[in-house]
């Protein structure tokens, strides 16, 4: 780890400020990605500066009905908050199935946004990585790619994103608030995160130095019977291999709306804006189910180590839908 | 050193008021101390003006070592010493081979090998540095496949062939036939150890260019020839003493941070403490052999095995370690517990650029038994015969002759054992959604295997294993135990060099002595080289091999004692017994106290003691008395599988083992649900991934073993038919419930799914695929 | 930097501590408290497992600096006067520690769990328990130590009540 400066900050002004002062200094939620990442020397900032200080930890209820979780509200507090679990219980269910209660503990919501791929040629320095020194090539494509990108992928970079709270979020039409030197904006999470392209190394579409505020909810009555599924190789406290976050909502056996996204297909937390198109208004089946994951799947680009990925989303989704809608299958 | 005395006077008879006895189970003496923190694992040690080193590891998986400059690395203000191949003053080191220099040497044969060592007063700053070293490497062609090693034109390792061993067995009819063939190809993934507690170490300089090493370890003899080898110093300047071990598994047996931490200690003059991180320790020891195995059987219609043909590859990696006696356990014990008339089996050991492997809980017999227990599932399915009653046709009895010719002399109930894991009660059958709340019970509870296409299935496997070294190894331990009056109390010390690992080992030594001395107060002495060779904490032996020194060196102690009373009653010692404080005569009559026979003198005894010889085998036929003892076990697994998602989860692993004697029944059954646990994980979900020779998860995120959420309850029966050749009947413990979990809990994912499964860990697209 | 932080109850200051040093450190290097384990240091196995500001977390990751004024208790704080707690008691008793690398990471965790939950179900335990890795013992008898620490710590409250004290904190 090379040496580096800690600051505390007591507000929003001051931390973007004082990040602006820095060539290479980074926000620092609850450590549990970055700091792990700086250990392994992926990571070397000269600055860290530590924005779970920050009066950003409140939930709470906004004028239309929604919810504004502050970023550093930490993914415990998140997960047992009752309007979340009473209204997203997706959210607190995609919080719950990652990490450990030790590391929920410590982590908060925007770093989550901001977690990095696990991708093992990201990891070590040894190793070229396009994401983590760009030019220097992407050997995950013809190597180890057992649980990387099916969709989005570039021959640039292959990684996935393995939040699985951004999943829950992206589902539920999720707005990302940030703070881009003097100003404030707001950024629907869908477009928030960038796929790789030829930059892999650019990970969101908002300025370097912006600073995520919280992030929002819309009052979004299919919400409340929301749900997530996350398949991992074990049974807690490990990375999924595919998730999904879903609701539906049902009208004389059709489909009246829809909500839909994956995680650990891509290096974004995946809408299936065509799965979800192609849902509406169809009757409530599991033909309707596996037709929807199908249009969706079609841009997969799968290789040969991750292919069974794509059975994997497809089949998941029509279970979760089923279970969601009561299909019988 | 002392013999045993040929005339054994009777252990003491009236002792029960005793508590921790044999056949109890005491508390382990070291667990108060562990649940507070303040026991001293290898990580926890300081000294005055200590500091730390650190390794360089080869980034390349072969390669050329061109050149190596220290020099930047060496002006890091904050360094005392950077070394290289150049300052290791001895030869090679290794466990059964001497073919692994300290440092590289010119060349690195494996992603992961030390080259340079640093030590500095803080380190971070000695991880710094130690970037700053600049190595110039020419990359070599690799070999990083087992077959290929074999083939003529293959990169050379070292330059002498690939080939580290073949074990041949040959066996009854060289042409055997069966109107019932069953064959298969199987595969086993590099497993780790993953014990919690990273290699560590603290090696102290005295001013005479000695040295005094604390050390997390498995073997300290072992280590300390080694280090003498490769410091080119007496054994007398390398004093070793055993440091808290945080799991060992068979990980600790080869040298980790010994050597390097003795050279940075001589070098600069201070302590000198090596903590390896997770990463480092993925790189730092050696892996279960991933195997390739070969496999077929030909029966008759009436299920009875006609013959067996095997070709099992260990990939032994870049160094020897002991995959010679790996390739030699999975040579004669690779067939499993199964009477087979006509044998042909080739074991073999390679070379390769990728991780040295070497020991693992299983050694050998694991990566075995998940072929022989796959192909006797597929023959019983040919035969439409139970899957258990295929085994118990075939299985052992005592008084059969395994595959090398070598009569089994005690009990070998391989039938008794499968029968009562039948017998068990099933677990209940899958719960509806409705009975999970999803929220309440997040993550692996509910979020798993619990929609549709959830299926369940059984499975069952067997196993036996050898308990000790084997093949004509010399095989003893050193044990020395000392009886005096402490406080008015009769208290015995025990000291024995057997590394306490975890497994309750110095539970067992107090035990011993309890037993045979009938004192209550039985202290522990800290484990070293300042007594004999204890052996490896491995091969399932120390209750027995130590366990029996310690039985020895007390009945020595007691002979002494009843001497020493004999000359002061002038009572024959055959008339008298030791009983706690007091000597009592055959008549019952009490005759003298403890303190009046000692007074203020102790009674000493040091023992040596070996378990009965064994042999190498015949180098073309196989045939020989291998082997010591037999240990045998049986699992049950109950899955549900997810066919749709490819999701396991086992709800019952049941067992039944037999220990011979159980000298602390509860230490017993720790054993098997821990063993039972890692043979789990590597049917599931561990494995370390090597590609082109390069290790690419060295983590707990990417290297996964069960959480408390991944194992299942389990059913244990114990078995205890003593071995008449062993201290007080017992048998080895630790490794069979490794050996027989894995290939049960693959059976059953066989039997839900109908898939061939070849491959473990098996994956979820191995379920899911076409 | 300096770093001024309560653990265990007293008031502790320790100079020199580098930015890169993580509490899992400090504790262990400087404060000489080496009960917390460094089984992986990069939040992967639990075996650092401490309370800050009551809430158990992952030390490993805590940066130094983070945790001034705050308050920390370790493993080498759960036991007082009266001796063991009953969940070190448990663990002792049922078998739970074999090597004990894990143990103290466990223990802290399991002390969290009953202090929030009376009589955990199993899979409470184990949901709880799910992230401090163990590979000696296979988990069940740490299963049995958490039970019986709970049964005995509600014997505990039950005495307790009945003697009109206040007792012991859990």
């Amino acid at each position: 780890m090379r040496e580096f400066g800690y600051q505390q900050v007591s507000d929003v002004e001051t931390a973007v400020a004082t990040l602006a002062t820095s060539a290479d200094a980074r926000y620092l939620g609850g450590g549990t990605n970055l700091v792990d990442l700086m250990k392994l020397g992926v990571e070397t900032p000269e600055l860290l500066i530590d924005v779970t200080t920050l009066p950003l930890t409140d939930i709470s209820e906004t004028a239309d009905g929604g919810v504004l979780i502050g970023a550093a509200v930490r993914n415990s507090d998140l997960a047992a908050n009752p309007v979340i679990r009473q209204r997203y219980p997706a959210v607190a269910q995609a919080v719950l199935a990652g990490a450990s209660g030790q590391l929920r503990n410590l982590a908060t919501t925007g770093g989550n946004l901001m977690q990095r791929t696990r991708c093992s040629y990201f990891t070590d320095v040894t190793k070229p990585c396009n994401k983590r020194a760009p030019g220097s090539g992407c050997p995950a494509r013809d190597g180890e790619h057992h649980n990387l990108a099916i969709l989005g992928a570039s021959e640039h970079c292959i990684a996935t994103s393995p939040s699985d709270l951004a999943v829950a979020l992206v589902a539920l039409d999720a707005v990302v608030h940030v703070r881009e030197g003097d100003s404030a904006r707001a950024v629907p999470l869908t477009e928030f995160r960038r796929l790789p392209g030829d930059r892999p190394d650019l990970e969101t579409t908002v300025e370097p130095g912006a600073l995520i505020t919280g992030v929002s909810l819309p009052g979004l009555p299919i919400a409340a019977a929301s749900r997530y599924r996350k398949v991992r190789e074990r049974a807690s406290y490990a990375f999924a291999i595919g998730s999904i976050a879903a609701a539906v909502e049902v009208s004389g056996g059709l489909v009246t709306d829809c909500r839909i996204a994956w995680g650990a297909v891509a290096a974004v937390p995946w809408r299936a804006t065509r799965a979800e198109a192609m849902l509406r208004g169809k009757p409530v089946a599991i033909e309707s189910f596996a037709a929807a994951a199908d249009a969706e799947l079609t841009a997969a680009e799968p290789l040969e180590g991750n292919a069974y990925k794509v059975a994997l989303i497809r089949n998941v989704t029509v279970e979760l839908l089923a279970e969601l809608t009561g299909a019988s299958r | 050193m002392t013999s045993t005395p040929t005339k054994v006077p009777a252990a003491p008879s009236d002792t029960a008021s005793l508590r921790g006895r044999i056949g109890d189970s005491p508390l382990r003496p070291d667990g108060t101390l562990k649940v507070q923190g303040e026991f001293a694992f290898g990580s926890d040690l300081w000294a005055d003006e200590m500091i730390w080193g650190v390794t360089l590891r080869s980034p390349h998986v072969h390669a050329r070592i061109v050149s190596i400059d220290v020099g930047p690395a060496l002006a890091t203000s904050g360094v005392y010493a950077v070394l290289t191949a150049e300052d290791v003053p001895g030869g090679n080191v290794g466990l059964e081979h001497a073919d692994q220099p300290v440092l590289a040497t010119g060349v690195v044969r494996y992603h992961g090998e030390p080259v340079a060592l640093v030590a500095a007063d803080h380190p971070e700053i000695a991880r710094q540095a130690a970037k700053k070293i600049r190595v110039v490497y020419e990359e070599l062609p690799a070999v990083t496949d087992g077959r290929r090693a074999l083939e003529p034109d293959a990169p050379q390792v070292h330059g002498s062939g690939n080939l580290l061993r073949h074990l041949k067995i040959r066996r009854g009819d060289p042409d055997p036939v069966a109107p019932l063939v069953v064959s298969l190809d199987f595969e086993v993934g590099m497993q780790d150890q993953a014990f919690l507690g990273p290699e560590s170490g603290l090696a102290v300089p005295d001013d005479a260019g000695g040295i005094d090493l604390y050390v997390a370890t498995q073997w300290l003899h072992a280590d300390q020839r080694q280090i003498c080898q490769a410091l080119g110093l007496p054994p007398e300047k390398v004093r070793l003493t055993l440091a808290g071990v945080g799991g060992a598994f068979g990980g600790r047996e080869d040298l980790s941070i010994h050597v390097h931490a003795c050279l940075l200690a001589l070098r600069t003059g201070k302590p000198i403490k090596m903590v390896y991180n997770r990463e480092e320790s993925f790189f730092g020891h050696v892996h279960r052999h991933p195997a390739s195995l070969r496999y077929e059987f030909g029966a008759g219609h009436d299920g009875l095995l006609h013959y067996a043909k095997a070709e099992l590859l260990f990939d032994g990696g870049a160094y020897a370690s002991s995959t010679a006696a790996v390739v030699g356990n999975g040579g004669t014990l690779g067939l499993g517990p199964y009477n087979i008339p006509n044998v042909q089996v080739d074991s073999y050991g390679v070379y390769t650029n990728n991780p040295p492997c070497g020991a693992m809980r299983g050694f050998g017999c694991v990566q075995a038994a998940f072929a022989h227990e796959a192909l006797m599932d597929e023959l019983a399915d040919r035969l439409a015969m139970s899957r258990v009653a295929i085994r118990q046709l075939n299985g052992m009895r005592e008084g059969d002759r395994n595959i090398t010719g070598q009569l089994i002399d005690s009990a070998a109930p391989v039938a008794e054992l499968l029968q009562l894991v039948q017998d068990m009660p099933l677990p209940a059958e899958r719960l509806s959604e409705d009975e999970f709340d999803l929220l309440s019970l997040p993550g692996g509870v509910s979020n798993t295997t619990h929609g549709e296409g959830v299926v369940r299935g059984i499975g069952y496997a067997v196993t036996y294993k050898n308990v000790g070294f084997s093949e004509g190894f010399d095989d003893y331990s050193t044990a020395r135990v000392r009886l005096e009056i402490t406080a008015d109390e009769p208290t015995v010390t025990v000291h024995t060099a057997a590394a306490e690992v975890g497994q309750g080992l110095i539970t067992v030594e107090q035990q011993i002595c309890r037993t045979e001395l009938g004192v209550q107060r039985v202290v522990v002495h800290p484990r070293d080289t300042q007594v004999g060779s204890a052996g490896s904490t491995s091969a399932s032996r120390q209750t027995y091999v130590t366990g029996g020194a310690v039985k020895a060196a007390c009945e020595a102690v007691r002979a002494k004692v009843l001497e020493r009373a004999s000359t002061m009653l002038d009572i024959e010692p055959s008339e008298l017994v030791l009983d706690g404080a007091r000597i009592v005569s055959i008549t019952g009559a009490v005759v003298a106290s403890l303190q009046d026979v000692l007074g203020t003198d102790a009674v000493d005894e040091t023992v040596k003691w070996s378990h009965r010889p064994t042999y190498p085998v015949d180098p073309e036929t196989g045939q020989g008395d291998a082997h010591v003892q037999y240990a045998f076990s049986a699992h049950r697994a109950v899955v549900d599988v997810d066919t749709e998602l490819g999701l396991v989860k086992v709800v019952a692993l049941d067992t039944a083992q037999d220990v011979g004697k159980a000298i602390n029944p509860d230490a017993v059954v720790g054993q098997i649900q821990g063993g039972s646990a890692q043979g789990m994980g590597l049917a599931l979900m561990e494995e370390i991934i090597v590609t082109g020779g390069r290790v690419l998860n060295p983590s707990f995120t990417d290297y996964l073993i069960p959480t408390i959420l991944d194992m299942p309850p389990m059913r244990i029966k114990v078995l205890e038919y003593a071995d008449p050749h062993a201290p007080y009947g017992v048998r080895g413990v630790g490794e069979p419930p490794t050996i027989s979990s894995g290939p049960a809990v693959a059976a059953a994912i066989r039997q839900a799914t109908g898939k061939a499964l070849r491959r473990v860990p098996i994956r979820p697209e191995h379920i899911t695929e076409g | 930097m300096r770093i001024t932080t309560t653990v265990n109850g007293a008031r502790r200051e320790v100079d020199d501590v580098w930015e890169g040093e993580s509490l899992l450190y400090v504790l262990r290097e400087r404060m000489g408290l080496p009960g917390s384990k460094n089984a992986c240091e990069q939040g992967e196995c639990g075996s650092c497992t401490v309370y800050l500001d009551g809430i158990p977390v992952c030390s490993c990751l805590v940066a130094a600096g983070q945790v001034c004024d705050r308050e920390i208790v370790t493993v080498e704080g759960l036991s007082d006067q009266q001796g063991l707690h009953p969940v070190q008691q448990a663990f002792i008793e049922c078998g739970a520690v074999q090597c004990g690398f894990c143990t103290p990471g466990l223990v802290v965790t399991a002390h969290d769990l009953l202090a929030r939950t009376e009589h955990p179900t199993d899979p409470e335990i184990r949901e709880a328990l799910a992230g401090n890795l163990c590979r000696c013992t296979g988990y069940e008898k740490i299963l049995d130590a958490v039970r019986l620490a709970a049964d005995r710590l509600a014997a505990d409250r039950l005495a307790d009540i009945r003697a009109g004290s206040s007792g012991r904190l859990t």
